[in-house]
């Protein structure tokens, strides 16, 4: 166990809410795990020490407002350095937003234990985690308001944060984890999902996170019969951004349609690892990544599809798309496919390349810029994506923010 | 359909005999002394113990990797004969005549043109029996031409500065825990160089073959081809049916000169084991290829046997405008694990690679391919293509596929698609429906699916890995 996870467990070890007996188990699975090196393969391409080294100062608990989208007209749920600070008042039928205080001690059975043979992180937040917010949708409700969770990181923050959605049999909800801070801090955020059968949820992450912050997180989503799942995740990256998306077809026939998209500047590190397991028959997934890579930044990604024995009829497809800006900046990517069902149709694919020449200098013939060409090159490669968010305000919330990021992207 | 599977399950391994032939054989065991003994039997220079006796130190310190999709139980080191040699090698053959006949027979069952046919074959085999190479037919014409084709164990004597100067300069001793082992305890191979500007006149081939029980095969290939050189060089293995496992371990080394072409094919039947698992060849092998400027290396492989298979060619492309190549054909069947791929490693400008990997996953059996394109900041305008796509037959099968794509060079393009499915319903309908029955249906289905990759091997070859799919497929579908 690394020394900085001895003092965060020790700190940890005196918290007493409902979530400790969980905590202790979690612990002594933790005792147990080996902690990653650069030999270990899901932690190849990422500096852990950086994580362990980093010496935080501890936050001041000022009251911050969750940056508004607008037209978006959200539920929040608001974290500010890993404190919860506010929870929609507003009552809306078959929903309900409880903080992990307010579950007591019922909270233990409510949350699973994250997958702690491929996620050691997971159990680190199994056992930090002391805020948290469990959303229940109840069967056949449809929410028609975003529920958006915000986690604000400030200046030597460390956080810990855990959501619960579970979404009942036929019910409808949007959910948006968003993640923001630039300067020195430390956290790791936690979402499961339980979508129950024919439910629909929409999901998004927004790890927009840069700078100095370093963030380990994930997403695990459980997939009932003939549920759907329709998720993006937009991630900038950091000092180091690592983000572990998981998806079990649990119940048949259920679809998962899943966007990510990740740009990189400076000396930032993004690393997605995604993992689709069909364990069922008759599921459908479709994945589509991209990213922009510029400056000294380093891209990671790694997207595993796992059919088992009896996931027949399963249709699954990922695509992974690249764009390297410069030749200091890397793209280690690795589309996985395990198959041990015959009756299926998968595919990935995978390409790393530059900004074509040829369009460039057809633009410029037309009198664009450069510049102006680069940047509309790379918002037509990435917005292909933003164009299928289902929720338009985000869309139009996001747009700019990329184009922002284009702009300062160079070249090289 | 299930009966023609049974009846292809139980089909037994065709090149199952055990040869009787009186063996030289150390006990099993593996120490400073056994390498010393390995050496001194060679009779080997100081400088070539010294570098086993490195090599094994380092292996001693190095762990046993685990990442590679297959299971298998542990290996027990100290229970493998390091050395075997048929006896009657002590008073070396000078012609075929003198060849023990129980030898040549061996040759016969496996059908290796060893004689005349050999001749009509116009094929060269330096053929290793255990791990004393028996044999060098066509050495003369080879001599004329100015090519080199011997066992490495006597290279070692003849030509110590060229064996000196590449052997480990391709797969460094400490490259991997079996390079390492391969190191200390090789005991024989090949090794070929070709002179400046010269198309070997020949196609080169050896033929190994583990006969002895509880024997490792080590052995090590090195392959120089100099500065505008073409050699084509044809690998076959096969092993007789045994209870054990048996570990081979080898290395293959190639250096391809500037403006030098290097084509390697490998068809791999060794023994699958039995339908249960038991038994069967562990297959731990390192091949590298190293291109200077403008040279070009390609890998072509049919891999059908081994109950463990652990490989993957590579070429690291360290000259401007070297092309690597890498087409595999992989077939498992019963409880055959199969973690195979290649590594292209591009560090010259406008460096080219290409990857093409058929896998064909049957029975109880694992088919991994494991892919590594690496385009280094000094790639400039370099270019990879990958496709590897699985079949399978049957649903208690698995593929996968895991391609690790690494990329530092804007300038350079890499593309890398996958797809997997099964023998489609269609197409057997159709075929069936003109009249072939299904097992033509689906060995022809098969073959076409392999077509990218036979296309590439030798003739001779391509007949023979069609041929060897088609019986290892037999019934496999219905």
């Amino acid at each position: 166990m690394s020394s900085w996870l001895q003092t965060a467990v020790e700190r940890a070890a005196d918290v007493s809410d409902g979530l400790a007996l969980k905590r202790q188990a979690s612990l002594e699975l933790l005792c147990d795990a080996k902690w990653p090196t650069r030999k270990t393969e899901a932690w190849k391409y990422v500096p852990i020490n950086v994580w362990e080294r980093a010496e935080l100062s501890g936050a001041t608990n000022d009251t911050v407002s969750a940056p508004v989208i607008d037209g978006l007209d959200s539920l929040d749920v608001v974290f500010v350095n890993g404190q919860l600070q506010s929870v929609a008042a507003e009552s809306i039928e078959g929903l309900t937003l409880i903080s992990l205080s307010d579950a007591g001690a019922q909270a233990a059975d409510l949350f699973g234990t994250i997958k702690p043979d491929r996620h050691l992180f997971g159990l680190v937040n199994d056992v930090l985690a002391t805020e948290g917010v469990v959303i229940d949708v109840a069967a056949g409700a449809e929410i028609e308001k975003p529920i958006r969770i915000v986690n604000l990181l400030g200046e030597g923050a460390e956080a810990h944060t855990r959501v619960l959605v579970r979404l009942g049999a036929g019910a409808k909800a949007t959910v948006i984890e968003h993640y923001s801070g630039n300067s020195l801090s430390r956290n790791t955020g936690f979402a499961e999902y339980q979508v129950g059968e024919k439910a629909q949820l929409e999901h998004y992450r927004f790890a927009l996170q840069t700078g100095e912050a370093m963030s380990i997180g994930g997403c695990h989503v459980e997939l009932a019969e003939h549920s759907e799942l329709n998720s993006t995740l937009v991630g900038f990256g950091s000092a180091l951004s690592r983000i572990d998306v998981d998806v079990t077809h649990a119940g048949s026939h259920a679809f998962a349609k899943m966007n990510a998209i990740y740009l990189l500047d400076g000396k930032e590190l993004f690393d997605l690892h995604s993992t689709i397991e069909h364990a069922v028959p008759n599921g459908t997934t479709e994945e589509n990544v991209r990213g922009i890579v510029a400056d000294n930044s380093r891209a990671v990604f790694n997207g595993r599809i796992h059919i088992h024995r009896d996931a027949q009829k399963t249709l699954a497809e990922l695509n992974n798309r690249n764009l390297l800006l410069s030749d200091r900046a890397e793209i280690n990517t690795k589309p996985e496919l395990e198959i041990y069902a015959d009756d299926v149709r998968c595919a990935h694919g995978a390409t790393v390349a530059e900004i074509d020449q040829k369009a460039l200098y057809y633009m410029q013939s037309r009198g664009v810029s450069r510049a102006q060409a680069q940047v509309m090159l790379n918002f037509g490669f990435i917005n292909e994506l933003v164009d299928q968010m289902p929720n338009e305000a985000l869309a139009e919330w996001l747009r700019p923010q990329l184009r922002e990021r284009f702009a300062s992207m160079e070249v090289k | 359909m299930t009966e023609q599977i049974d009846k292809a399950l139980q089909r037994e391994y065709e090149a199952g005999f055990v040869s009787d032939i009186e063996s030289d054989t150390f006990e099993p065991g593996l120490n400073e002394d056994i390498i010393r003994r390995i050496s001194s039997m060679k009779q080997e220079p100081e400088w070539m113990l010294e570098w086993r006796l490195k090599a094994f130190r380092n292996w001693l310190e190095m762990e046993e990797p685990d990442w590679a999709h297959v299971d298998y139980p542990k290996i027990d080191f100290q229970a493998i004969s390091y050395y075997s040699a048929p006896k009657s090698m002590k008073d070396k053959p000078k012609s075929l005549d003198e060849v023990d006949p129980e030898l040549l027979k061996t040759y016969e069952k496996l059908g290796i043109p060893l004689h005349e046919q050999m001749m009509l074959a116009g094929v060269a085999v330096d053929a290793v029996f255990d791990s004393v190479s028996v044999v060098t037919t066509f050495r003369e014409k080879l001599e004329e031409a100015g090519v080199i084709f011997m066992p490495i164990s006597e290279a070692v004597h003849k030509h110590p500065e060229l064996v000196q100067k590449y052997l480990g300069s391709v797969v460094p001793q400490k490259d991997n825990y079996y390079a390492a082992l391969n190191c200390a305890v090789f005991t024989d191979g090949s090794f070929v160089y070709i002179p400046k500007g010269t198309k070997c006149p020949m196609e080169l081939s050896t033929y190994f073959r583990i006969n002895e029980q509880n024997t490792g095969q080590f052995e090590r290939t090195l392959i120089i081809a100099d500065e505008g050189s073409y050699v084509s060089y044809l690998e076959g293995c096969t092993a007789p049916q045994r209870d054990e496992n048996q570990l081979h371990a080898a290395v293959v080394e190639l250096v391809a000169m500037d403006d030098a072409e290097i084509k390697y094919s490998t068809v791999q039947n060794w023994y699958p084991g039995d339908e249960e698992g038991r038994g069967g060849i562990y297959n731990f092998v390192t091949k590298r290829g190293l291109c200077h400027t403008n040279a070009k290396i390609s890998w072509t492989q049919v891999e059908t046997g081994s109950a463990v298979t652990w490989k993957y060619p590579s070429c690291v492309l360290k000259g401007d405008n070297s092309v690597g190549e890498f087409y595999s054909v992989a077939l498992t069947r019963g409880c055959q694990q199969a973690d195979t791929g290649t590594k292209m490693i591009h560090l010259g400008k406008n460096t080219r690679s290409t990857i093409i990997s058929k896998g064909i996953s049957a029975g109880r059996s694992n088919n991994s391919y494991r892919g590594l394109v690496r385009m280094n900041s000094s790639a400039k305008g370099a270019r990879n293509f990958t496709q590897c796509d699985s079949l399978l037959i049957g649903d208690q099968c698995g593929a996968h596929t895991f391609p690790y794509v690494e990329s530092r060079n804007p300038s350079a393009i890499v593309e890398h698609e996958a797809t997997t499915s099964k023998v489609s319903d269609d197409q057997m309908f159709l075929c069936q429906q003109r009249g072939l029955d299904p097992e033509k249906a689906v060995s022809m289905i098969v073959n076409g699916f392999c077509k990218e990759v036979f296309k590439e091997l030798p003739m001779e070859f391509a007949v023979e890995a069609g041929k060897l799919l088609e019986i290892s497929l037999e019934g496999s579908v219905g």
